[in-house]
C-alpha cells in the first residue's frame, strides 16, 4: 500500500526537520513536511499517509493541539511525538492526546528509525488484516464491530466509536479466537516492541471492551480472563 | 513553597502566643494597680478613722488637718480629700493606658518585624522560582540544536555519505554549533542584565552613525537574500545611551527584521529616526513575516519565537535583551504588525542627547 509508506514530518527547526526528511527518504518512505500545526493540518485535510512525525514545540498550535485536533475530526493516522521534554508527565500528554509513540530530544537515529518501522508495520497488519469483507467485520454475541472505521453496534443498540488501540486489541484477540493470548503478546502487537504501559494497561483496554460488548461486565462471556496469563477471547456465547 | 508555609504557621503561632502573653500582662499589670490603690484607700480610710477619733476627742478640725494633710473636715466629719481621692482614680487610669500603649506597641513591632522578614522571603522564593523556569526554558532551548548536531552526526555514522554528500551535513553542524554559542552568549548576557549586574555608561552617541556601522555588516547577508536596507537619518541626532547597550540593541533588532524579511522570501527594511519632545525615535520598518497583532508584547518575553520559517534561528532571547537594555537606557520599544504577512514595525525610543560628542568637546575645551 503505497500510503503506508508515505511520512508526513511536522518540525519547525529547518535543521532538524531535514536531517529526519532524508533519513526517512534514505530509508525509502516517501516524505511531505510542514513547519507549524496549522500548515500540517491544512496538508493533511488534503493528503493522506502512513504515519505523523510531529513535534510537540511548535508555534502558534502546539503538537498535542494538532493531534486531538486530527483525532476529533476522525483521523486515525499514527503519530510519533518528537519533543524535547523527556519528563514521563509530558508522555502521557502525549499519549492521552492519542500519540501512538514518543522520542525525546535529542534522539538516537537508529531507534528513531526503528521506531517508525514499528509503528508502520503495526498498521500495516491493522490494515492488511481488516482488507477483506470477511475480516472487516466482526460479529459476536448481537455486537458488531467495523474494523474499518473503528464503529460498532453493540448488542443493545448503541453506536461505538473504538479507539484504535481498543480496536487493534479486539483484531488481535478475534484472530486468536478461542486460544489464550498473552498480556505481553497483546503488548507487543498492539504498542510495540516499547513496552512501555504495563500489563495492567492491557487489563484497562480489557474492562473498556467488556463494558462496551458485554451484557454483563461482571460475568464476561466473550472476554475472559485466563488467570496468570492473559485473555481468551470466544466469538459464541461461552459456557 | 513548603519552607514558606512552615514559616506562615510559626509566624501565626508566635503572633498568637505574643497577643496572648502581652493580654495576660495587661490584666496582671491592672491587678497590681487596682491592689495597690485598694491598699493606699484603706490607708487613708484609717487616716479618716483617726481624725475622726482626735474630732471626738476634741482636736480641732485646723490641728487634725495638719497632722494628717490627705484628710479635711467637713460637716464635722473626717473625709479624704478631693485632690488626693481624683489622683488615685488618675493614677489607675494613667497606668492602664500606658500598659495598654505598651502592650500594643510591643505587638506591632512584632507583626511588622514578621511581614518583613516575610516579604523578603517571599521574594527569594520568587527569584528561585524564576531561575528553575529560567533554567527549564534554557535546557529545552539547548535540545533542538543537539539533537540536530546528534542526528547529522549519526547519519555521517550510518550512511556514510561521499565527501560531496557529507558537506551540507557538516555545514548544518556548523550552523548548529554556531546557534549553540550564540545561545550561550546571549544567555550570559541576559543573566546579567537580569540581575542588573551590567553597568552602563551613558554618553551622547550620533544614531547615524552607529546604525550604519551595523547595515555595513548585514550588508552582504542581505544582498544574498534580496533585501533592500535603506537608511534615512539625520547626521546631528544624538541619543543618550551607553555605546556597547546601543550596538547591542541595534543588532538585534536589525537582525530580527533581516530574518523576518529572509523568511518572506526577500523584501526590504526602512530605518528612520526623528527627535520629538527631548527624545529619538529609530523605526524599523520591514516587510517580513509579521506576527499577530497580539502577540507584540509576547515578542519581548525569554524565549518567544513567533517564527516557524525556514532559515531563522532565533534563539528567543534577542528581543529580551533588547528590552532590557532599552529600560536600562531610560528609553522604551515597542513592536507593531498589521498581522501575520503584512511586515512589521519596530519603535525604539532614548532620551534625546543634547551635543555630538565632538560637540560638547569643543564646548570643554573653548
Amino acid at each position: 500500500m503505497p500510503a503506508a509508506a508515505h511520512v508526513l514530518v511536522v518540525e519547525d527547526d529547518p535543521h532538524l526537520a531535514a536531517g529526519v526528511v532524508e533519513n526517512l527518504r534514505a530509508e525509502g518512505y516517501e516524505v511531505s513536511t510542514a513547519a507549524d500545526g496549522v500548515q500540517a493540518l491544512e496538508w493533511l485535510a488534503a493528503h493522506a499517509c502512513g504515519l505523523i512525525v510531529l513535534d510537540v514545540m511548535l508555534p502558534g498550535m502546539d503538537g498535542f493541539g494538532v493531534c486531538r485536533t486530527l483525532r476529533e475530526q476522525g483521523n486515525t493516522t499514527p503519530v510519533l511525538f518528537l519533543t524535547a521534554r523527556g519528563d514521563p508527565a509530558d508522555r502521557v500528554r502525549g499519549l492521552e492526546a492519542g500519540g501512538d509513540d514518543y522520542l525525546a530530544k535529542p534522539f538516537h537515529l537508529q531507534e528513531f528509525l526503528l521506531r517508525v518501522r514499528a509503528i508502520l508495520r503495526r498498521w500495516d497488519w491493522y490494515r492488511s488484516a481488516s482488507a477483506t469483507a470477511a475480516t472487516a467485520v466482526l460479529r459476536f454475541g448481537g455486537n458488531e464491530v467495523d474494523f474499518r472505521v473503528f464503529r460498532a453496534r453493540s448488542w443493545n443498540g448503541e453506536a461505538q466509536e473504538l479507539t484504535e488501540k481498543e480496536a487493534m486489541i479486539l483484531k488481535v484477540l478475534a484472530e486468536h479466537a478461542g486460544e489464550i493470548v498473552s498480556r505481553e503478546d497483546l503488548l507487543e502487537r498492539v504498542w510495540g516492541y516499547d513496552v512501555f504501559p504495563s500489563t495492567r494497561t492491557v487489563d484497562n483496554f480489557i474492562l473498556r471492551l467488556r463494558k462496551r460488548f458485554e451484557k454483563d461486565p461482571a460475568s464476561p462471556r466473550h472476554f475472559l480472563t485466563v488467570w496468570g496469563v492473559g485473555y481468551r477471547f470466544l466469538g459464541e456465547d461461552g459456557p | 513553597m513548603k519552607a514558606t508555609r512552615v514559616f506562615q504557621l510559626t509566624a501565626l503561632a508566635l503572633v498568637v502566643v505574643a497577643a496572648v502573653q502581652v493580654g495576660w500582662w495587661l490584666y496582671d499589670q491592672h491587678a497590681y494597680t487596682v491592689e495597690k490603690v485598694l491598699a493606699a484607700r484603706d490607708a487613708y480610710r484609717e487616716q479618716s478613722a483617726a481624725a475622726q477619733a482626735l474630732l471626738a476627742a476634741g482636736v480641732s478640725a485646723q490641728r487634725v488637718h495638719e497632722l494628717l494633710p490627705g484628710i479635711v473636715v467637713r460637716d464635722g466629719r473626717a473625709v479624704l480629700a478631693a485632690e488626693i481621692e481624683q489622683a488615685l482614680k488618675s493614677e489607675e487610669r494613667h497606668r492602664d493606658n500606658q500598659y495598654a500603649w505598651e502592650g500594643s506597641f510591643f505587638l506591632l513591632a512584632l507583626a511588622l518585624c514578621i511581614a518583613v522578614i516575610a516579604r523578603a522571603l517571599r521574594a527569594e522564593a520568587r527569584v528561585h522560582e524564576e531561575q528553575e523556569s529560567f533554567l527549564a526554558l534554557v535546557s529545552h532551548q539547548f535540545k533542538t540544536p543537539l539533537a540536530s548536531l546528534q542526528l547529522s552526526l549519526e547519519t555521517l555514522a550510518l550512511r556514510a555519505p561521499p565527501p560531496q554528500g557529507a558537506r551540507p551535513l557538516i555545514e548544518r553542524m556548523l550552523a548548529d554549533l554556531a546557534r549553540m554559542e550564540l545561545m550561550v552568549t546571549q544567555i550570559l548576557e541576559s543573566a546579567r542584565l537580569e540581575r542588573g549586574r551590567v553597568e552602563l555608561r551613558p554618553e551622547a552617541l550620533p544614531l547615524a552613525a552607529a546604525v550604519a556601522r551595523v547595515l555595513a555588516q548585514l550588508e552582504e547577508r542581505a544582498r544574498q537574500e534580496r533585501i533592500v536596507l535603506t537608511c534615512d537619518i539625520a547626521a546631528g541626532l544624538c541619543v543618550q545611551s551607553d555605546p556597547l547597550a546601543l550596538d547591542v540593541v541595534l543588532r538585534n533588532v536589525l537582525e530580527n527584521a533581516l530574518a523576518a524579511v529572509q523568511a518572506a522570501g526577500g523584501g526590504r527594511i526602512e530605518v528612520q529616526a526623528r527627535a520629538a519632545n527631548g527624545e529619538v525615535q529609530l523605526t524599523v520598518r520591514d516587510s517580513g513575516v509579521g506576527f499577530r497583532a497580539a502577540d507584540g508584547a509576547r515578542l519581548f518575553e525569554k524565549f518567544t519565537r513567533l517564527h516557524a520559517s525556514a532559515g531563522h534561528y532565533g534563539t528567543g532571547l534577542g528581543l529580551f535583551i533588547v528590552r532590557r537594555m532599552m529600560e536600562l537606557a531610560h528609553g522604551r520599544v515597542s513592536a507593531h504588525s498589521a498581522g501575520v504577512g503584512q511586515g512589521a514595525q519596530l519603535e525604539l525610543t532614548w532620551p534625546a542627547a543634547a551635543a555630538a560628542p565632538a560637540a560638547a568637546a569643543q564646548v570643554g575645551t573653548s
